[in-house]
């Protein structure tokens, strides 16, 4: 416990001193709440967005690159376990991801104004699993692509269509219906619904079901899948 | 008593036979030099010692246990330096002694072995603004941070300036001094006469000899260890 602590502390200050892990997950989406004037209809896409900014567009460079400069290698010969490591990266890209939420929903509320969310529980509970989700998918990724730069690569290339799609950068009945249908299929939709129903306030248990099933199915092929060197 | 006991190691990859019967022993409080050139089958060695590959067949002691089913228990009596391993580039020195010593039973003593390392003025440098000297003396303190009764280090000085190398001899030198059993593979022959006891040199997946530097050179009937391991190079296809 002592030594996942020390690793899960050191891992959340490396992603602070990442300027481009802070900008997006930090000050991207509030540009965005400045550019919507405030509107809080698009605020739980935008922790969406966070959270897959997080773990699918810095996550799978991250793991990548710690395989192909050996620091996993170099773990496996301390006592502990690199799956640690692995536990560790999640849990620092969620508290990253749930420091860049919090802010972003005080800033709608204390500064444009808007009521406070209907369901705060549900709503925390929508965005960890929503989090967990996107690393876990992100964590596939790692598994697939070998190297630092293709992982990297293929995780921006997944996030982006996916946020447009899903809800979370633009809502959804703005896109013409054939792309619409896309989001239908993509995992992170139902994290959308499940963060839009805890705001206003009429949370369902179905999206975050679905959330968890995906999280199992995505950590079993991950787990099938990574090579450790 | 030992601290290595390896008999009759094998290891292949597909068609490769990276190691073909390796055996050797080290003996406690011992500095004991692999030496050979590229695929003479070190690297999968050290490897196998330190527990992050299992052999396909021969055995393998390491301080009373089997590394490949004790890894964990090992790990804590074990130091290792890895070839061109690293660390996160924007970790500190300090952070990374301190994290690398709460993985450890006894790694408490981070701060001391910082101080004893020379890099107390680096604490707050990032890995990615490290020299290469600096790197591997970060590397080689973290090898110690566990307090290790044994240390194995892989190629602990290619790469670096005269100065840096010598400097890192002498942090050998002290550990050796202090009855830490050193295990250390290196390409270089006067590094292997500073600070070994005793020598195998490999070749192809084998030992082709081990012994103090003199007593190789005596058993080829040459007249330094360079030569004497040309000459077991030469012998042993």
């Amino acid at each position: 416990m002592k030594a996942f602590t020390a690793l899960a502390a050191a891992e959340l200050r490396l992603l602070s001193r990442d300027p481009a892990s802070l900008f997006f997950m930090v000050a991207f989406p509030l540009m965005l709440l400045v550019l919507k004037r405030g509107d809080s209809g698009a605020v739980p896409g935008y922790l969406a967005m966070i959270a897959a900014i997080g773990g699918m567009g810095a996550l799978p460079g991250l793991l990548a690159s710690y395989r192909e400069r050996k620091v996993l290698k170099r773990l496996a010969t301390t006592p502990i376990s690199p799956v640690l490591l692995l536990g560790a990266q999640l849990v620092a890209q969620v508290a990253a991801g749930l420091a860049g939420s919090a802010l972003l929903v005080v800033v709608t509320i204390a500064v444009f104004g808007a009521r406070a969310p209907g369901d705060v529980l549900m709503l925390t509970t929508a965005f960890l699993l929503c989090s967990v989700m996107v690393c876990t998918l992100g964590f596939v990724i790692a598994a697939v692509v070998r190297t630092a730069r293709g992982a990297s690569l293929i995780g921006m290339l997944v996030m982006f269509p996916m946020i447009f799609l899903s809800g979370a950068a633009v809502p959804r009945r703005a896109l013409p219906g054939s792309l619409r249908q896309i989001g239908d299929f993509l995992p992170l939709t139902p994290a959308v619904e499940a963060l839009g129903d805890a705001w206003s306030g009429t949370a369902a248990l179905f999206p975050l079901l679905i959330l968890a099933g995906i999280i199992v199915a995505a950590t079993a092929t991950g787990a099938a899948l990574f090579r450790w060197e | 008593m030992e601290a290595i006991e390896v008999t009759d190691l094998r290891k292949s990859y597909g068609d490769t036979r990276a190691v073909d019967g390796v055996t050797f022993t080290v003996r406690s409080g011992e500095t004991f030099g692999i030496i050979g050139r590229n695929g003479a089958g070190k690297t999968t060695t050290v490897e196998c010692l330190i527990g992050l590959r299992r052999a396909d067949a021969g055995t393998v002691r390491v301080l009373g246990e089997d590394p490949a089913r004790r890894r964990r228990a090992l790990a804590h009596r074990l130091g290792v330096q890895l070839q061109d391993s690293s660390l996160p580039e924007r970790i500190t020195v300090a952070e990374a002694l301190r994290m690398f010593g709460s993985f450890y039973r006894d790694g408490s003593g981070w701060r001391g072995v910082m101080e004893r390392w020379g890099l107390r003025p680096l604490a707050g440098k990032a890995f990615g603004d490290l020299s290469g000297g600096q790197r591997q003396r970060l590397m080689l303190a973290l090898a110690l941070v566990g307090n290790p009764e044994m240390v194995v280090l892989d190629e602990l000085t290619t790469g670096l300036d005269p100065i840096a190398r010598r400097e890192t001899w002498r942090l050998v030198h002290d550990l050796k001094t202090a009855g830490t059993t050193v295990v250390l593979v290196s390409h270089y022959f006067d590094e292997i006469e500073a600070l070994c006891d005793r020598v195998a040199v490999f070749a192809r997946g084998r030992v082709a000899a081990a012994g103090t530097t003199g007593e190789l050179v005596a058993r080829t009937g040459t007249a330094s260890l360079e030569e004497a391991y040309l000459a077991l190079e030469g012998t042993d296809r």
